[in-house]
């Protein structure tokens, strides 16, 4: 009863609104973006892409006058818009609303010389049980005007009919009542390639949107918007600086601008100004190959157990190959890490690496983070081997690189060591200035600072300057009291930043219930076990260190001024506080002065070392 | 008379004539997804995607289906468990258009699970997995919101494979499991037209909601891979880490895919959801560090605005609002609280001042919630994030899936299983199934089939 009533309505409708095309106001080529009564607003065409979907099928078919034909003949290299219907559906968000829209669609295409050549509508039913050619061409004379390109197809039974419908994810189910089937309306776009190119339901089957579409595969597809030159490639991609303030304003890059910038190749033939020669190396001199290997190697999220974690999602070449987005990194499924991810610049003259200084070569050092369960927790040396090996981009290029070696603990090493001896960096202001003898590269301030840092600060008593280069480390262990202050005096911290410039203080209830895990470290004492070596830490390196942020060993200190404040103050008591550090009575002054000066120990090739890690696509599951 | 009054009469004129056998014919689904069948009457099953918890059973992540027919012997059981291999961190789940295939993502491993719910509804079966979505979309991680499109899917990324920080984008991928495309969310250096309405472009992604009858598409922001990954404790002591939270929701134009407008929406606002109503061009989000409700609407003017309207609770304690749920009248919203596992009530009668009308403790934490079509039967979750969750309370009360009937004044308990003692794992995101959607239904259009999110 109630479709009966509902098909009469429909009817009626449908009468009126075919005589109604003459005042339409969807004229081709004008391009409308105001919203329309109904708050729509329409996409211009031309200015999108619509990707393809899939391969329309094919399938053997009926028209409306009989004869026998297969849809890919019926689509005829045409842009296709294709309707799956049934003639005695009433719904109204339906088949009834999919053959008035094809029709509207039909009347602005006569209208339009580019698409009246190259349009053709296709209502299929599959209903060929009652849509028989003829009661197929009785319904096609209430939508299809003579001169339209429309045509009107079956199959000859249900047979024929299920493979269409499977291929073209239609599903209907017949109703109890054997008179209706409930199926979900679908309306297809097809290119002339015969190639889906879009989908509509009734939410989004509107003329203007399928008379957009319909335009816009007439035209060339648009170019990609090129990402604007970012000079800056060195800065993190997602730079927070001056977050704390309510002006903060974004200065994103796009994920997408890594590999947009070709590579330029390092120069590698004597170290820069200011580092010591290469033979002082922790082993041979980098090969291109090797290092390119490495570096492949290096940005694999495969060398992970469960493929997520690279090498570089701890050392990140715009991050100052450390991270300075967290205070220590985060390992395979979100285990947590207690030390500081070290930067690796110039760390090929490190000879006691990690911040315990339990390893002595880089050869052997990647073994260390590969293996570790909380780091990428892979179960064993020969599992990393053999999933290397049956990875289709290793096996060829390992061969190459090592001919009578291939896949080994020892070259997957090599390769690694050779790319993180490439991240040399030197040449900076500072050694502009000192080793260079250009004497107007460092400001007055900073040359200030580094006379506070050999003099009255004692920094070089660690961070050591020699003759001819300064590595700035002393490579040796040292307790600053940091350690055993995280150890023995741990406090909860209660202001927390949730927002540019919102700062809370929160109450207890906010962290109850939470487990933070333990985060104590006893440092070299922990590879020795004697009592002496309790919360020593490797002395770093000072060299680049503006871009090394957060720094300790437990990334606790923020900036570069926490660092000076924090020796200012002769670091933390503790019974084995190094002898070295006390109390150095800087002033505010003085404390500006010494940032100044480690400000001026960038090195000069910092945008080439990320733009070099940038064109190295990131290893990802295939 | 135009084409569009025309139509407009059309549907109109055939939905008032139907209005009293079907509440919305003519109005499509704008909060789930448009055109999705939905279920009307009882729900036979709801579908959890669970996390695998190491120490516990077998310890991956499975699909867990529980029986929610009060009419049924096994009401309130668990009938089926299906283990799906590995830890992925699983979190959100979708149905396609045709509610016949359920899609499940992992935010860890960037995996997706393909589930055929429609063959049996009451033992969905796993039929195919995607493992290359991060290199296929060029680095997109942590697939997150999966929403039903005509035909394809849409997935929202929470990461990305540079820097496992916040800036991602979306995906699509076709029913067939195939990829299509990958739009990335506005950065300053690429903002594809999008006007900066205010100072914040961090090209962060969390959800996805559109109102196709407007052309409109939302996306809001959470945070990236390093941050939902860590130790919650560890991440709130690390400032550095709590700087990395999306304060953006972003305008599209839905048929296009291209960023309009940017708003700054401080403090990680999260889920979605849009009015039913065919002349409520609004949607509302929760801010999850800010603990507002804020309301994006269409201004008398034409112009999409985004405004505070509500708070909930007290920020200072981080109630963490998670999930919520909009009526079908448009005059409810469901907020969940994840740290004092709370759900709240709005009254949205008037969507710029919602007032809270209702709070009922449900467990320890909370985090989803799921509503039948007439209000009447609410279900909740536990679990957030594997690293986030508490892991102490009272039995029953840590891990959990409870059904509740709602009176209009009330929360009543039906039933609560307990996903730790039942060796499960950490239940999330809860989708609605019915035998009726696939051999029972009259028309999908006409019965209008779904339990909403």
């Amino acid at each position: 009863m109630r479709n009966r009533l509902l098909y009469a309505v429909l009817a009626s409708l449908l009468i009126v609104s075919c005589t109604l095309d003459a005042h339409e106001d969807m004229h081709g080529g004008t391009q409308r973006t105001a919203p329309a009564a109904d708050g729509f607003i329409a996409p211009i065409p031309g200015s999108y892409e619509l990707p393809v979907v899939s391969a329309a099928a094919d399938g053997a078919v009926l028209d409306d006058t009989g004869a026998t034909s297969s849809l890919h003949a019926i689509y005829d290299e045409r842009i296709v818009l294709l309707s799956f219907v049934f003639t005695h559906c009433v719904d109204p968000d339906g088949c009834p609303l999919a053959s008035f829209v094809l029709s509207q669609v039909g009347r602005q295409v006569l209208r339009d010389p580019a698409l009246r050549s190259s349009v053709r509508l296709v209502t299929f039913s599959f209903d060929p049980v009652r849509d028989t050619p003829a009661v197929l061409a009785a319904y096609a004379k209430s939508f299809r005007r003579p001169e339209m390109d429309w045509k009107f197809v079956t199959t000859k039974d249900e047979a024929a009919l299920a493979p269409i419908l499977a291929s073209y994810g239609q599903t209907i189910q017949r109703d109890p009542d054997g008179y209706a089937f409930s199926h979900q309306l679908r309306v297809f776009l097809l290119d002339s390639q015969g190639q889906i190119r879009n989908e509509y339901s009734a939410a989004y089957l509107r003329p203007e949107v399928v008379l957009a579409d319909l335009k816009t595969l007439t035209l060339a597809t648009p170019d990609p918007t090129p990402i604007k030159p970012q000079s800056h490639l060195a800065r993190a991609g997602d730079d927070k600086t001056g977050y704390e303030n309510h002006d903060y304003q974004t200065q994103s890059r796009a994920i997408s601008a890594r590999g947009a910038f070709p590579r330029t190749p390092l120069n590698f033939d004597a170290p820069p100004l200011g580092l010591p020669p290469f033979s002082a190396l922790n082993g041979p001199v980098p090969l291109p190959s090797h290092a390119a290997l490495g570096r492949r190697l290096f940005f694999d999220r495969r060398l992970s157990h469960n493929d997520t974690i690279a090498c570089a999602s701890c050392h990140l070449p715009d991050q100052g190959f450390t991270n300075q987005e967290l205070k220590t990194p985060i390992g395979i499924e979100g285990r947590s890490v207690k030390r500081n991810a070290p930067s690796l610049f110039n760390v090929g003259y490190q000879h006691r690496l990690f911040h315990d200084a339990r390893e002595s070569r880089l050869e052997q050092q990647v073994w260390g983070p590969l293996l570790a369960m909380n780091e990428m927790g892979n179960p064993a040396v020969g599992f990393v081997l053999d999933k290397v090996t049956g990875l289709a981009d290793y096996a060829a290029e390992f061969a190459r690189v090592f001919p009578d070696q291939g896949i080994t603990m020892e070259t997957l090493g090599a390769a690694l060591a050779a790319y993180q001896r490439t991240l040399v960096s030197g040449n900076s202001v500072f050694d502009r200035w000192y080793f260079g003898g250009d004497t107007a590269a460092l400001a007055p301030s900073a040359q200030r600072g580094f006379e506070l840092f050999r003099g009255k600060a004692r920094c070089v008593a660690c961070h050591t300057i020699d003759k001819t280069f300064a590595l700035l480390t002393d490579r040796e262990l040292h307790n600053t009291g940091l350690g055993f202050e995280r150890s023995m005096r741990k406090k909860p911290a209660s202001d927390v930043i949730v927002g540019p410039g919102l700062v809370m203080n929160l109450k207890a209830e906010a962290s109850a219930g939470l487990n933070e895990p333990p985060v104590n470290d006893l440092g070299r004492y922990e590879v020795t076990q004697e009592p002496s070596d309790r919360w020593k830490f490797r002395t770093p390196s000072l060299r680049n260190v503006a871009h090394t942020a957060p720094y300790m060993h437990d990334g606790s200190l923020a900036t570069l001024a926490d660092v000076v404040r924090f020796y200012n103050q002769g670091g933390i008591a503790n019974e084995g506080l190094d002898p070295k550090i006390a109390p150095l009575y800087l002033t505010n002054l003085e404390i500006g002065e010494l940032v100044a000066f480690l400000n001026a120990l960038t090195g000069d090739n910092l945008e080439a070392l990320t733009r070099d890690a940038f064109a190295q696509p990131i290893g990802d599951r295939h | 008379m135009t084409l569009k009054a025309t139509r407009a009469l059309l549907v109109s004129a055939l939905a008032t004539f139907t209005l009293g056998l079907s509440p919305v014919v003519s109005a499509d689904e704008t909060c789930y997804s448009p055109y999705m069948a939905k279920i009307v009457g009882q729900e036979d099953f709801m579908y959890i995607w669970t996390l695998g918890v190491q120490g516990l059973g077998d310890e991956q992540d499975k699909l867990v289906t529980v029986d929610v027919n009060p009419s049924s012997k096994t009401y309130g059981k668990v009938t089926n468990s299906l283990s799906v291999g590995g830890r992925n961190e699983a979190h959100h789940s979708g149905f396609t258009d045709d509610r016949r295939f359920l899609w499940a993502g992992g935010l860890d491993t960037s995996t997706i699970f393909i589930f055929d719910v429609h063959s049996d509804p009451a033992k969905p079966k796993l039929v195919r997995t995607i493992t290359d979505f991060v290199a296929a979309t060029k680095g997109v991680v942590g697939p997150h919101t999966f929403y039903a499109m005509p035909g394809r899917m849409l997935i929202t990324g929470l990461s990305n494979n540079q820097d496992h920080g916040g800036r991602s984008g979306m995906a699509e991928y076709s029913n067939e499991g195939e990829y299509l495309t990958t739009h990335w969310m506005p950065t300053d250096d690429a903002l594809e037209g999008a006007a900066k309405s205010g100072k914040i472009a961090d090209g962060y992604s969390y959800d996805v909601r559109v109102q196709p009858r407007l052309n409109v598409m939302l996306t809001s922001s959470f945070t990236g891979w390093n941050n939902y990954m860590m130790n919650l404790g560890k991440m709130m002591g690390d400032a550095e880490a709590m700087k990395r939270f999306g304060n953006t929701v972003v305008v599209w134009d839905l048929h296009t895919r291209k960023p309009k407008k940017i708003f700054d929406v401080p403090g990680a606002p999260l889920e979605i959801r849009c009015a039913w109503g065919v002349d409520h061009d609004y949607c509302f989000t929760t801010t999850a560090l800010t603990s507002k409700i804020w309301l994006i609407h269409r201004d008398g003017n034409g112009e999409w605005q985004a405004k505070a309207v509500a708070d909930i609770g007290d920020a200072a304690k981080i109630p963490l609002p998670v999930d919520i749920s909009i009526s079908a009248d448009d005059t409810r919203l469901w907020v969940d609280t994840w740290n004092d596992g709370t759900a709240h009530l709005f009254d949205i009668s008037d969507p710029h001042a919602p007032k809270k009308i209702y709070s009922q403790k449900i467990g320890e934490q909370l985090n989803m919630v799921s509503q039948s079509w007439d209000g009447k039967r609410v279900y909740f979750t536990s679990s957030l994030l594997a690293n986030w969750d508490k892991t102490e309370g009272p039995e029953g009360d840590v891990q959990y899936f409870k059904a509740y009937d709602w009176d209009g004044k009330a929360l009543k308990p039906r039933f609560n299983v307990n996903f730790v003692a039942e060796k499960l794992g950490r239940p999330h995101q809860m989708t609605a199934g019915a035998y009726a959607l696939f051999a029972k239904a009259p028309t999908a259009a006409r019965t209008g089939l779904a339990a909403r999110e």
